[in-house]
């Protein structure tokens, strides 16, 4: 069964309805339609789904997110050293996976964040804004055009090669 | 029905000596000729519900509809019990709930699943991932030797054959005493 979201991780802040002052007799008849709301569908489906809760408390499982120890990196490994470059290469496999979850998470607190503020957006999101400005700019200068078959060879030779540019700019600034 | 359709046949007779009559009398009250008439009624009767049973001719569905019972028989022979067993799956055993690992304790490689299903068939007929992964670095390792020894031989073969100086590249020579010399004994042949 599908999981909610977090409720608590993007609240919305409290709405700020106004308390209405009642001048008729007649009663509301919204009050008819949430309690007709809440006795045909609300409390029959609660009811099943808390017997079901019920059912799955009696035992109990769990399960973890697996932890992987360090490895040498590939900039670290011996040349012909098969055995350290594989390791290097799954590990650099796992980092690839946790950084696109990690820009993926930015771009969700950013759709939360407009959603949530509206015609605000641009004014009170600005700083999930540049958040995910910044590590977009970092998955990009990383991973960014290695392609399909990229691995962490490649990756290796790209940030290689941006060391070289960097500093020829460096030199062509000084001189 | 039966009744209806006697009555049908009795006006038809009534119908038919009337037009006999009717074509020496001259002017009499016919039908409505222009009404519209079903094939097979002669007179229109209101509140008949079944009129003439009819024989329709049309292409056969004998092979269609054969197909899908047989269709619909074998994917519900195994896919009802299959249906019923994952509902029972979820409903009463459930999913298991994300917790932080706690202090010194390893847990094995199926208790990072979630789906019960999952975990049991991670736990029973899958391998672990950690096999997986040390098959693959004896592969990795046992081929690294294989061309480090390679390469070693070539190099190995290179320079005896360079250098002459080790037990490879003997190559029989016929023995220097059978060689007859006498023809260069003078400089004047």
């Amino acid at each position: 069964m599908p999981e909610d979201r977090d409720w608590e991780v993007y609240k919305a802040p409290p709405t700020r309805t106004p308390v209405l002052e009642k001048d008729t007799s007649l009663s509301n008849p919204v009050h008819l339609f949430q309690a007709a709301f809440s006795y045909v569908l609300d409390r029959p489906i609660t009811f099943v789904r808390e017997w079901i809760e019920r059912q799955q408390a009696k035992n109990k499982f769990y399960y973890y997110h697996q932890q992987f120890r360090r490895v040498p990196d590939l900039s670290e490994c011996m040349e012909g050293d098969y055995l350290c470059f594989f390791e290097a290469e799954a590990q650099w496999r796992r980092d690839r996976m946790v950084d696109q979850e990690i820009v993926a998470i930015v771009r969700e607190r950013f759709g939360a964040c407009q959603q949530r503020e509206g015609p605000n957006q641009f004014q009170n999101c600005a700083k999930e804004m540049e958040q995910l400005v910044q590590v977009t700019k970092a998955y990009q200068d990383k991973y960014g055009e290695l392609g399909a078959h990229g691995n962490a060879r490649t990756c290796l030779m790209k940030q290689k090669h941006r060391m070289m540019e960097e500093r020829k700019a460096q030199e062509n600034a000084d001189q | 029905m039966a009744a209806m359709s006697l009555l049908l046949r009795a006006a038809a007779a009534w119908g038919a000596r009337r037009a006999v009559g009717g074509a020496a009398g001259g002017a009499r009250l016919r039908w409505p000729s222009g009404a519209a008439r079903l094939p097979g009624t002669v007179a229109p009767v209101r509140h008949s519900s079944h009129g003439k049973r009819m024989f329709i001719i049309k292409a056969t569905s004998f092979y269609d509809s054969r197909f899908l019972n047989l269709l619909r028989f074998y994917i519900f022979l195994t896919g009802i019990p299959v249906a019923v067993f994952i509902t029972y799956v979820n409903i009463f055993i459930g999913e298991a709930e994300l917790a932080e690992i706690p202090e010194g304790y390893v847990p094995d490689y199926w208790e990072y699943y979630k789906h019960p299903i999952s975990r049991w068939i991670a736990r029973y007929l899958l391998d672990p991932p950690e096999k997986n992964y040390e098959k693959a670095m004896a592969l990795l390792d046992v081929e690294a030797k294989k061309t480090e020894l390679r390469l070693m031989e070539l190099e190995a073969r290179r320079l005896m054959r360079a250098r002459g100086d080790g037990p490879w590249y003997h190559y029989e020579t016929p023995d220097k005493n059978l060689t007859d010399e006498s023809m260069k004994a003078t400089p004047d042949n």
